[in-house]
C-alpha cells in the first residue's frame, strides 16, 4: 500500500515532456491497444518489447522509478511463484513437451515448456497492462485527466466520483492515521494474535467510518449549494486538445497495428517465442 | 435600507424524521443589511440557513407551509442549483466544504463558476478578484488542504463571493476555529458588511456579533422569541438568558449593575459603547 | 406568546438522494482503500478492502454500494494493479449484490447461527466461483503471488492433476476468513450508524 499511497499524492513539482503533452486520449488509447494485443498474441517476448517500449517512454517522462517498482514488487515474485509451480510436474494439466532435466537428489526431475511459457506469458501480459496503465496515469495531471474523461463524453458526475476518491484516499489515510497513534497511546499493539488485531482493527474503522459518514451530507450540500446540479455544461478551465504530437503517436499506433496483424496472419499467435496455446 | 432582498413569512417546516423544526417565522432583510441570528444548539438556525438557498426542503423533502422569497424568487418554484447564483452559503467546518475536484485554491474558487457554466475569461477574472477580498493573494497555487483553519474558510467565503450572490448566509462560520482563525473570519465579514453586502450569518461568538449585526433574531425550538435591532434583542438579558443564549458581558454587566446596585446606564452592546458609557460616568474622557 | 396559527403546508420530495450518492460513492470507496491500507499498519490477516462494499449496500442500498467497490477497484487498476484488475470491480457488484440478499433475506443478526452459516456459504463458496473464473480467464490462472495460498494451490494441482479446482481452492482459501471476517465487520459498523445515514430500505 506504500507505493499506492505516493502514486495517489502527486508531487506538486511536474516534468513537462512531450509524453506529458501528449493528449491523455492518446495515452490511454496506447494502454488499451497494448493491452488489448498481449492477450490476442502469446508471446512472452512480444509481451517484454512491450514492457521495454513503456518504460523508454517512461524514463523519458521520469516517471520510470514507480513503474519498475510496481513490476518488480508484483510481476517478479509471480513469474518466480508460477514457473516451478507449472513446469515442473506437479499436475499443470497441458505438460507434454520436456525442455529439460533438473538432477536433484538422485532424481531427474523434468522441466515443461507448456507450463514454463504459460508461467511467464501469463505475468508478463499483466506486466503489460500495468505498466502502460501507469504511464498514462502518472504523466497525466488531474486537468488533463478531468478534460480528457469530459472530452471522452464521460458524464461529469461519473468524473466527479473519480477525482473525489482520489482527493478523499489522502484525507482518510491521514485522519486513520492520527486515530491509530491515538489508539497506540491507548495501549493498542501490533504483536498480538489474530482475534485481538481483528478487534483492534474494528477500533480503529469503526471511528474512522462515522466521521467519515458524517461529512458525507455536508459535503452533499455543500456541491449542491455550489451548483453541481445546475443544468448547464460544465466550463473547465483546461481543454483537451489534439496537437501534430498526438497525430505522429496515434499514426504510429495504427501503423503498428498493421505490421502486428500481417504478423498474426503470417506467423499466429506467438510469432517470436514460438509457443503453443494451450486451452481454449 | 434598499429593498427587502430576502422574505420570510410564516415558513413553517418540518423533516422527514424531525417535526416543527420551524413554526411560523417571519422576517426580512434589506439589501445591504445584516441580520444575525442566534438561539442555543438544536434551535433550528442551521434549517434557516438551508432554506435561503432551497436545501430545505428540495435536498431533504418534508413538510413546508409559508413562503420564502430570495432575490425575488420563490425558493419553492427555484432549485438549489438555480438559488446558488442568488445564496452563497458557508458552512461550519471548511474541510467539508471542499469541493473534492481541485488541486488549488485557485480552482477551488473557480469551481462553482465551472459548475454554472461561465465562460473561461469570467471565470478568471471573478476568481482572482474573489482571493483578493479574502486576503488569500499569493496562495492560489496552494492545495486547499495545505491551508490553516482560517485560511480555509476564507477560501470557503471566496468561493461563494465569486459567484456575486446577492445574499450571504454564513452558518457559524467560526465555530471550528481558532482564535486566529476567528478573528481572519471576523475581519473578513466586516470588510464585507462595510462594503454593503447583504449578510444572514449564524454566530455563537454574541459579542463580535454586536459589532456588525444591524438586526439579529433569536430563535429557539423553530420559533422567533425576538426580533429586531441589535440593540433591541441584546439589551433584553433576561430573555437572552431565558433561552440559554449568553448576552455581551459589558451589556449584563452593566443590566446587573442597573438592576442590583440601582444604577442607571444606558445598556451597551459592545465594548467601544461600553467605554463611552462608563468613561462618561466616571468623569474620564 | 400569542397562539400560534397553523399554516398549511405542502409535502416535498427530496432529490438529494442523487447527489448524496455522488458523494457517498467515493467515500465508500476510499473506505475500502483505507480499510487496507489499516490491515497492512495491523499485519491483520485479511485483505480488508471489501467491507466498505458491504456497509454501502447495508446503508445505502445496492447501486451504492456496488459503485463504491467498482470505482475502488477502478482506481486500483489505473495506479497500481494494472488495467485488467478492472474486471475484479465485477467482483465488488458481485459481493455487494451477495450482501444485497443476505440483508433482503434478513441473515444480519450477528447473533443468529444462520448469518454466519449462511456468510460461509455465500462469501466463502458461491463467490469464488465467480472470482475463479475472473482469474482463469484474464489472469491465467497460475498460482497467486503470495506464498500461503499459492502453497496450497501447488497442493491440490499436484494431488488432482485439475487445474479449476486448483484455483477454485486457493481462492476458497482466500476468501472464507477474508470476506466472512469483512461482513462481520460491516455488519458491526453499520449497527452504529446513526439512522439518519441509513438510506436503503
Amino acid at each position: 500500500m506504500g507505493i499506492s499511497l505516493s502514486l495517489l499524492k502527486r508531487t506538486a513539482v511536474e516534468v513537462e515532456t512531450f509524453v506529458q503533452r501528449l493528449d491523455g486520449r492518446v495515452k490511454f488509447l496506447y494502454f488499451i491497444w497494448a493491452s488489448i494485443l498481449v492477450y490476442i498474441f502469446y508471446d512472452f517476448i512480444l509481451n517484454l518489447i512491450f514492457i521495454i517500449v513503456t518504460l523508454l517512454l517512461a524514463i523519458y517522462a521520469r516517471v520510470a522509478k514507480p513503474i519498475a517498482m510496481t513490476l518488480l514488487v508484483i510481476i517478479v515474485p509471480w513469474i518466480a511463484i508460477a514457473t516451478p509451480i507449472l513446469s515442473l510436474p506437479l499436475g499443470f494439466p497441458w505438460n507434454k513437451t520436456i525442455i529439460y532435466y533438473i538432477k536433484f537428489a538422485g532424481y531427474e526431475i523434468p522441466v515443461y515448456l507448456e507450463g514454463l511459457g504459460w508461467g511467464i506469458t501469463w505475468p508478463l501480459r499483466i506486466g503489460v497492462c500495468i505498466s502502460t496503465a501507469m504511464l498514462f496515469y502518472l504523466t497525466t495531471n488531474q486537468a488533463r485527466l478531468v478534460a480528457t474523461m469530459f472530452k471522452m463524453k464521460v458524464p461529469f458526475r461519473f468524473i466527479y466520483m473519480l477525482i473525489a476518491t482520489f482527493q478523499l484516499i489522502p484525507l482518510l489515510v491521514d485522519e486513520a492515521n492520527t486515530i491509530f497513534q491515538a489508539q497506540l497511546s491507548r495501549g493498542l499493539r501490533t504483536d498480538v494474535g489474530i482475534i485481538k488485531k481483528l478487534y483492534y482493527y474494528l477500533a480503529l474503522v469503526i471511528p474512522l467510518t462515522l466521521s467519515a459518514l458524517n461529512r458525507v451530507q455536508i459535503r452533499a450540500i455543500a456541491l449542491e449549494s455550489r451548483g453541481f446540479s445546475a443544468p448547464v455544461t460544465k466550463t473547465l478551465m483546461y481543454e483537451a486538445e489534439f496537437k501534430w504530437m498526438d497525430w505522429i503517436f496515434l499514426s504510429t499506433i495504427i501503423v503498428a497495428t498493421i505490421v502486428l496483424a500481417y504478423v498474426y496472419i503470417t506467423y499466429g499467435y506467438s510469432p517470436i517465442a514460438g509457443l503453443e496455446y494451450i486451452w481454449g | 435600507m434598499g429593498e427587502a432582498v430576502v422574505k420570510v413569512e410564516n415558513l413553517t417546516y418540518s423533516y422527514p424524521r424531525r417535526e416543527n423544526v420551524l413554526v411560523n417565522v417571519s422576517f426580512e432583510v434589506k439589501k445591504g443589511e445584516v441580520l444575525g441570528i442566534i438561539g442555543p444548539n438544536g434551535a433550528g438556525k442551521s434549517t434557516l440557513c438551508k432554506a435561503l438557498n432551497g436545501l430545505v426542503p428540495h435536498f431533504y423533502g418534508g413538510r413546508i407551509g409559508g413562503k420564502v422569497v430570495v432575490a425575488g424568487m420563490d425558493t419553492m418554484k427555484h432549485t438549489v442549483a438555480e438559488l446558488s447564483t442568488k445564496v452563497g452559503l458557508v458552512f461550519q467546518d471548511p474541510e467539508d466544504q471542499m469541493s473534492g475536484l481541485a488541486l488549488t485554491v485557485y480552482e477551488e474558487v473557480a469551481f462553482g463558476l465551472m459548475m454554472l457554466g461561465f465562460p473561461r475569461e469570467e471565470i478568471d477574472a471573478r476568481v482572482r478578484d474573489a482571493i483578493k477580498k479574502v486576503g488569500l493573494g499569493g496562495l492560489e497555487g496552494r492545495s486547499p488542504f495545505e491551508l490553516s483553519g482560517g485560511q480555509m474558510q476564507r477560501l470557503a467565503i471566496a468561493t461563494v463571493l465569486a459567484i456575486k450572490p446577492e445574499i450571504l448566509v454564513l452558518d457559524e462560520p467560526t465555530a471550528q476555529l481558532d482564535p486566529i482563525g476567528k478573528f481572519e473570519v471576523f475581519s473578513v465579514i466586516k470588510k464585507l458588511a462595510e462594503e454593503g453586502s447583504t449578510i444572514v450569518v449564524v454566530e455563537h461568538e454574541i459579542e463580535e456579533l454586536a459589532t456588525f449585526a444591524d438586526n439579529i433574531l433569536l430563535l429557539d425550538e423553530g420559533r422567533v422569541r425576538a426580533y429586531g435591532s441589535a440593540r433591541e434583542v441584546l439589551e433584553k438579558v433576561d430573555q437572552l438568558r431565558k433561552y440559554g443564549v449568553d448576552p455581551p458581558s459589558v451589556t449584563e454587566l452593566t443590566y446587573i449593575l442597573n438592576k442590583e446596585v440601582g444604577t442607571d446606564f444606558e445598556i451597551p452592546i459592545t465594548i467601544e459603547e461600553a467605554y463611552k458609557i462608563y468613561a462618561e460616568a466616571l468623569g474620564v474622557s | 406568546m400569542p397562539e400560534e396559527a397553523t399554516v398549511e403546508t405542502v409535502e416535498v420530495t427530496p432529490t438529494g438522494a442523487k447527489i448524496l450518492a455522488v458523494v457517498m460513492i467515493p467515500t465508500i470507496a476510499a473506505l475500502n482503500y483505507v480499510g487496507g491500507v489499516l490491515v497492512e499498519m495491523l499485519k491483520a490477516p485479511i485483505w480488508g478492502d471489501t467491507w466498505a462494499t458491504m456497509l454501502g449496500t447495508l446503508i445505502s442500498g445496492f447501486v451504492v454500494g456496488a459503485a463504491g467497490g467498482f470505482l475502488y477497484n477502478i482506481i486500483m487498476a489505473f495506479t497500481v494493479w494494472g488495467l485488467p484488475n478492472w474486471v475484479w470491480g465485477f467482483a465488488n457488484v458481485a459481493i455487494a449484490l451477495i450482501t444485497w440478499f443476505m440483508m433482503k433475506m434478513g441473515w444480519t443478526d450477528l447473533k443468529k447461527p444462520m448469518t454466519y452459516i449462511m456468510a460461509i456459504i455465500l462469501f466463502g463458496f458461491i463467490y469464488p466461483i465467480f472470482t475463479t473464473a475472473i482469474s482463469i480467464g484474464l489472469f491465467g490462472g497460475g498460482p497467486l503471488w503470495k506464498p500461503l495460498p499459492a502453497a496450497i494451490y501447488a497442493a491440490v494441482l499436484s494431488s488432482t492433476g485439475n487445474f479449476w479446482l486448483a484455483n477454485y481452492i486457493q481462492n476458497v482459501s482466500t476468501e472464507v476468513p477474508d470476506k466472512v471476517i469483512s461482513y462481520i465487520i460491516s455488519l458491526i459498523i453499520a449497527s452504529r450508524v446513526p439512522k439518519r445515514f441509513i438510506l436503503a430500505k
